[in-house]
């Protein structure tokens, strides 16, 4: 029944400031980029099944597994598409392309898979705090974690409705594509509704607490950076710069590869 | 006289895009301190005028508005909901979507940080106000974690957070269980001492409402009558004739012919002895006997449902279930009580095999749950979930009620024939062509039985059927469910109300911690108070009375039945 994003595991990545692991995030997702090769590809990928472990996200991955399964498949096939190559592998497909497909369906993988050590690792008022302390404004900090937290109400309502309409003799498990989707609708009206109810009311409960009274407010949760946040916040600048200064220099690039 | 706390000059509203008006022409003062109870049926626009209060209406609900409610001198119509946030506290129904940040402190610190009070004051008014609601160990947990009592109780601490001068609560207990509601009202019984403070509380149940100041009665948006707690209290007819809940108390000394009636089980065991009032016993003991045979009689049959030893633990680790053994005989009508995450619901969905058991057995007709599966087992398991809207999802009644019947391949003429005598069994006949969204609460939970009664299942359950109804629908509904019994269905209902329990159930169990309590019929459990306490039940107060008389009847009916003697 548990919905919640946030693991309360209180590891050391838990521990971290909100602003460095937004830097890491933001760090990893440029390292990401700076590669063609997929075999270059794999010290960031190392790197971010290191923050994986050491988090204990894997839970969360392993929620959406599904979710990331679709997007990888998917990924493949359309970044074979849209490049082409010289070695013929089979089919339609070349060896650069799929070469160069592999290394674009990673760096997704990476960058979802750090998304989600993000907001496994911190709450969501740290999150809010450590985008207010980067210079966004309150409001943007606040609808960023808002729609982070619908999330969790939106699953656990779906399966409270799906359980409602199971009950009834719905059977999404059989039938084709086409009746399958249809026989979501049952589901997708009562989540619908549910979420608007809940939105208004969350609505009504935020003001009635004095969301906006005054221009400026104060914030009791306190962060602050640590010694381990420098050395991480160090290490980061040493891995982005080195990805730089390689894709400069020319690396991590695949031969014969046209991508559009 | 000094100038009212909230002062409403006839104020009448009605919503974007309806034909009638929530509220007309309320005239309404609250002296300071005072602690006065909004009582009246669904849709007699209670949450309408508690919305005013705050300036939710006409600030956040479009809508229009006339006259003025004036709330220390702040009119709500210049200022916002943000900006009357300090002067008004609300509370709503809902304790889940009014709780939002991932943990207690950073919930209560919410408000003041909006007004930005410095930091060492907001972790002094955390402390405050965790200690006064009674949560001070729970300060760094999600509250998702929390019961639900327990989060209502913070929805109340982050509201008083902010030092309101008025706390405006709209039906802060209709989804708690007996002891939880007791939990709230203790609170609200030390607000209401405080002077500084003007509490407005929408209330269905009657026996917690004794300690208002004053009471105002309303119905289609007007105020039918405002006075004294007492006075209204005892005014039975006035009560049942506006839907709500008379006293059982008040009642049974209305019948005797009393004047000034009792209200409290206090009042009502010294005003018997008083009168010089004895029980007469055999009459008790007839009634008890009467309902033994009957208990005997059905556990005579094979049982429809058996567990044995049922365990459930979720994915995530948690044990819902520990071990429950019990039956269930074609034509109970079997309550199922408990707290709130005690695991009725989980209990009960073992049933239909929505959940299947970790641990023991459970048989339904025989077989097993897991080897007849959901589909199959949906067809004599019919289950009602406690929201209709998380159901409802056709534009018109007859798709929704037909739903069922054409999954489970009827003809066309049949599926029609079974809706509308389902749309009958329900009090709702001729409605196919409506649109169930436009329908009331009432009306939806009917759709949403009809719906799963059109598959004719052997045992039907009912997951909270009276909840957010008021009490002529509670008794409609529940009215329409002993029907459908009588017709040879199996009832379950799982319910926090223990009036519905005494009136309408034959067989009670009383689940805590995942384990069975008690069982038996509503007048054994009833008679065992201190155990129910531990499950965070309570028996009405009526029946609390007949206790201290040391017999448990249910209605005062019963009790007029046995008493004897006295000037009455």
């Amino acid at each position: 029944m548990e919905s919640e994003l946030y693991l309360d595991y209180g590891t050391p990545y838990h521990r971290l400031d909100a602003r460095t692991k937004l830097i890491v995030f933001l760090g990893v997702f440029v390292g990401a980029l700076m590669f063609k090769n997929p075999i270059w590809q794999l010290p960031t990928a190392a790197l971010v099944l290191l923050q994986v472990a050491v988090s204990r996200s894997w839970r969360n991955l392993y929620r959406i597994r599904f979710v990331l399964l679709v997007m990888s498949v998917s990924s493949i096939i359309l970044w074979n598409f849209f490049s082409s190559g010289t070695t013929p592998l089979f089919w339609i497909f070349e060896v650069e392309s799929m070469f160069y497909a592999i290394n674009r369906t990673m760096t997704i993988l990476m960058i979802v898979s750090m998304g989600v050590v993000l907001i496994s690792t911190t709450r969501n008022e740290e999150l809010i705090m450590g985008m207010i302390r980067m210079g966004l404004p309150y409001r943007v900090g606040f609808a960023v974690s808002t729609s982070l937290r619908l999330v969790p109400t939106v699953a656990s309502s779906l399966m409270t409705i799906s359980q409602a309409q199971r009950s009834r003799g719905l059977d999404l498990e059989t039938g084709n594509i086409v009746d399958r989707l249809k026989k979501f609708l049952p589901l997708l009206v009562p989540v619908f509704i549910s979420s608007i109810r809940n939105t208004n009311i969350f609505g009504m409960a935020l003001e009635s607490r004095g969301f906006g009274a005054r221009p400026d407010r104060t914030y009791y949760l306190q962060m602050r950076m640590r010694a381990t946040d420098w050395v991480l916040l160090a290490l980061l600048l040493l891995y982005v710069a080195a990805s730089i200064w390689l894709n400069i220099a020319g690396y991590g690039r695949i031969v014969g590869l046209t991508n559009f | 006289m000094t100038e009212p706390a909230i002062a409403i000059k006839g104020l009448t509203y009605r919503y974007r895009g309806t034909k009638k008006n929530a509220i007309e022409a309320i005239d309404l003062e609250l002296e300071k301190g005072e602690f006065l109870v909004l009582m009246g049926p669904s849709e007699a626009g209670k949450s309408t005028l508690a919305a005013c209060i705050n300036g939710l209406i006409p600030h956040f609900h479009k809508g229009k508005l006339a006259g003025d409610v004036i709330v220390y001198g702040k009119n709500t119509r210049e200022h916002t909901v943000s900006q009357m946030a300090e002067d008004v506290g609300l509370v709503f129904q809902d304790f889940e979507a009014q709780l939002f940040s991932t943990n207690v402190e950073l919930e209560i610190a919410f408000g003041p940080e909006n007004f930005a009070v410095p930091r060492e004051e907001i972790a002094h008014r955390i402390d405050e106000n965790l200690a006064y609601v009674g949560l001070s160990d729970f300060r760094n947990r999600p509250p998702s974690t929390l019961s639900g009592g327990q989060k209502q109780k913070l929805a109340i601490a982050s509201v008083l957070a902010l030092r309101p001068k008025v706390l405006v609560m709209d039906e802060p207990t209709t989804d708690l269980d007996p002891v939880s509601k007791m939990g709230i009202f203790e609170i609200t019984d030390r607000l209401r001492r405080r002077s500084d403070l003007t509490l407005l509380v929408v209330e269905h149940e009657t026996e917690e409402v004794l300690k208002a100041n004053r009471i105002a009665l309303l119905k289609d948006g007007q105020l039918v009558k405002v006075g004294p707690a007492r006075e209204i209290l005892q005014d039975i007819d006035l009560i049942e004739s506006l839907g709500l809940m008379p006293l059982g108390i008040a009642r049974f000394y209305r019948s005797l012919g009393f004047s000034d009636l009792p209200l409290t089980p206090d009042e009502a065991v010294a005003a018997y002895k008083e009168a010089g009032l004895t029980v007469v016993c055999a009459h008790h003991e007839a009634l008890a006997a009467e309902e033994k045979r009957a208990a005997a009689a059905q556990a005579a049959k094979e049982p429809l449902i058996r567990c044995r030893d049922l365990e459930f633990t979720y994915p995530g680790g948690v044990t819902a279930i520990a071990g429950i053994s019990l039956d269930v005989f074609p034509g109970d009508m079997v309550a199922i009580v408990g707290q709130n995450g005690s695991g009725k619901t989980t209990l009960a969905k073992q049933f239909n095999g929505l959940l299947l058991p970790t641990g023991g057995s459970i048989t339904v007709n025989g077989k097993t749950t897991k080897e007849q599966g959901i589909f199959r087992l949906g067809q004599s398991v019919g289950y009602v979930f406690q929201n209709p809207d998380h159901q409802i999802f056709s534009e018109t009644v007859f798709d929704e009620v037909s739903f069922g019947p054409r999954l489970r391949g009827l003809a066309d003429d049949e599926v029609k024939a079974r809706v509308a005598e389902t749309l009958a069994a329900v009090g709702l006949e001729g409605t196919e062509a409506e649109d169930p969204f436009s329908m009331t609460k009432s009306g939806r939970q009917r759709v949403a039985v009809a719906a799963v009664l059109a598959v004719k299942p052997d045992v039907l359950i009912l997951d909270e059927p009276t909840t957010g109804l008021d009490y002529h629908e509670q008794c409609s509904m529940m009215e329409m469910v002993k029907r459908l019994n009588k017709q040879g269905s199996t009832i379950i209902f799982i319910t926090h109300h223990m009036w519905v329990v005494a009136e309408y159930a034959r067989k009670v169990f009383v689940i805590k911690d995942g384990q069975l309590l008690l069982e038996g019929t509503p007048r054994e459990v009833f008679a065992h108070e201190q155990e129910l306490l531990e499950a965070s039940l309570r028996p009405p107060h009526f029946i609390q009375f007949t206790n201290r008389l040391g017999y448990t009847m249910l209605r005062p009916e019963e009790l007029i039945g046995c008493t004897e003697g006295g000037a009455g």
